[in-house]
């Protein structure tokens, strides 16, 4: 998959400003950035369904905008807040959906490996928050799709949820393709980051790159004062020779990832 | 399994589980006893122009049938579809939005299919309805009962997609239907209303829908407000209805679907 200098702008509005990103077979790319940073637009214009402004997009060597059934069928989506189909039973559900593909899943195989094996003949009101997550990864996958995309996944997940979702998706084998606004979710999930902001890829990376990339300033304190530094070594190094001796108090304090992550988001919005 | 073969099938499943739905079940249910009780009260009187109430209340709970499914029923569903996300899902999937639209208007024509020969089968069996007698009187029936779903069929797509939820499309659809309903003669005869009201019921095609069952059921045009059977206007306007609604209906669905 490769997109390069992709734009798109709702009228007089520019909502991707020249978005570049390339994935491997294989990978997991998470999509970070802020509500409304352009992650839900970007994926629509991959899946076919958006038309871009401008730019060149490739996914499985096809342009989005042109791609039919044949190539649709090779992906998989897995769409965030759905509730559809309440009334409809859970397997036949799957069943309709593993339909549209020409070489799906056997369903009942496919429910028991994700943990539904008994709930084939419940309503899909009937699952519980979890279990209907469950069943939206199965409907995503069922297709044998090469490149699966989940959008914001777990929003409105509780932690617990949020846990068994991740462990979930770590045992899935296609590249992925994930959107989130959550640091931690895109570290633990994905193999490199590319954070999004206002319309732009400002750094694509692992997670290891990202930090070295991003990295805010060091806050120092010691008794007397505080100072923010990106060399703290530096700093602590003239502090003991200013007191000819140790710096009373010392404290230095490196940012977290999280904190370097919306300090770029900050920059680039300033 | 190819295409229209798959958007059958949804539309069946979609059908079945609607009516495994408890109150959905119960809300069609309730309706048929409704109908069953006025034939049975006042079935046996006469409602002008020498035909009996029978007749009237069931050629009047037809046209409603497919008028109510067209414009109530199937813009609330696909408000529905597009407020829990199932119109999303299916465009992400090979061929999802032709079998969708075949799926719905399949379980549409099932639904309308099903009660239709509910209400025959009552009326026949509880009220001694009596039944077209001739091949022209059941073909009048099929092609009224057709083109009065083609009619309706686009209108209510356009109003599903334009309305933002299920709970807006009741309310938005749900006073028009029935000062439709009361001034389009399947209620209260037409006989029995202003001459303006008439005009204007005759713009829409609830009134033709009517006008063609009763023709398909009854001996004679007395109690018509012209006195004789319009059937080339009564398709006409049917069909204008339905031209036009599937002229506009595609491209409207297409822009709400696509964002």
């Amino acid at each position: 998959m490769s997109v390069s200098g992709l734009r798109m702008s709702y009228g007089e509005r520019q909502v991707l400003r020249g978005v570049d990103l390339d994935m491997r077979r294989g990978e997991t790319v998470a999509l970070l950035g802020p509500n409304g940073a352009g992650k839900t637009t970007t994926i629509e214009i991959l899946q076919g369904l958006r038309r871009r402004t401008a730019g060149e997009v490739r996914v499985l060597d096809e342009d989005p905008a042109r791609g039919g059934d044949a190539w649709r069928a090779r992906l998989g989506t897995v769409l965030q807040n759905c509730h559809d189909h309440p009334r409809w039973q859970v397997g036949t559900l799957l069943a309709h959906v593993a339909a549209h593909y020409p070489d799906p899943w056997e369903t009942g195989e496919l429910l028991e490996a994700l943990g539904l094996g008994g709930r084939a003949n419940s309503r899909v009101r009937d699952l519980s928050g979890g279990q209907r997550r469950r069943l939206d990864v199965a409907l995503g996958m069922v297709g044998r799709p090469e490149v699966l995309f989940l959008d914001e996944p777990t929003t409105g997940f509780d932690p617990e949820a949020r846990k068994e979702f991740h462990e979930l998706v770590e045992t899935l084998d296609m590249t992925i393709l994930l959107t989130t606004h959550d640091l931690a979710e895109a570290e633990r999930l994905a193999d490199r980051v590319a954070v999004l902001v206002r319309g732009r890829i400002e750094v694509f990376g692992t997670s290891r790159e990202l930090a070295a990339a991003v990295q805010a300033p060091c806050l120092v304190r010691w008794r007397d004062g505080a100072e923010q530094t990106d060399d703290p070594s530096e700093l602590a190094w003239k502090l003991h020779q200013k007191y000819d001796g140790p710096v009373p108090d010392l404290e230095i304090r490196r940012p977290t990832l999280e904190e370097s992550y919306l300090n770029l988001v900050e920059r680039s919005a300033a | 399994m190819n295409t229209l073969a798959l958007g059958i099938r949804r539309g069946l499943i979609e059908q079945g589980s609607i009516l495994r739905d408890g109150k959905e079940l119960g809300a069609n249910v309730a309706g048929l006893v409704i109908y069953l009780m006025l034939i049975l009260w006042i079935g046996g009187n006469p409602a002008g122009g020498g035909i009996g109430m029978t007749a009237f209340i069931t050629v009047g709970f037809i046209a409603f049938t497919v008028f109510s499914a067209g414009i109530t029923t199937l813009p609330m569903l696909i408000a529905a579809d597009q407020e829990e996300g199932a119109l999303r899902r299916l465009r992400t999937l090979p061929r999802g939005l032709p079998v969708y639209l075949t799926g719905r208007a399949t379980s549409l024509v099932a639904h309308i299919a099903l009660n239709s020969v509910l209400i025959l089968a009552i009326g026949n069996l509880a009220g001694g309805l009596a039944l077209p007698s001739s091949l022209y009187g059941w073909a009048t029936l099929t092609w009224v009962l057709l083109l009065g779903t083609l009619a309706v069929v686009p209108v209510g797509a356009m109003i599903g997609a334009l309305l933002p939820s299920a709970k807006t499309a009741a309310a938005v659809v749900s006073l028009p239907t029935m000062l439709l309903m009361i001034a389009s003669g399947v209620m209260v005869p037409m006989t029995m209303m202003p001459e303006p009201v008439r005009w204007f019921a005759q713009v829409f095609p609830l009134y033709w829908q009517g006008h063609g069952l009763r023709a398909a059921f009854l001996p004679s045009a007395a109690a018509e407000p012209g006195g004789v059977w319009q059937l080339g206007t009564a398709a006409a306007v049917m069909g204008a209805w339905a031209v036009a609604g599937m002229v506009l209906a595609p491209r409207l669905l297409r822009r709400a679907i696509r964002t």
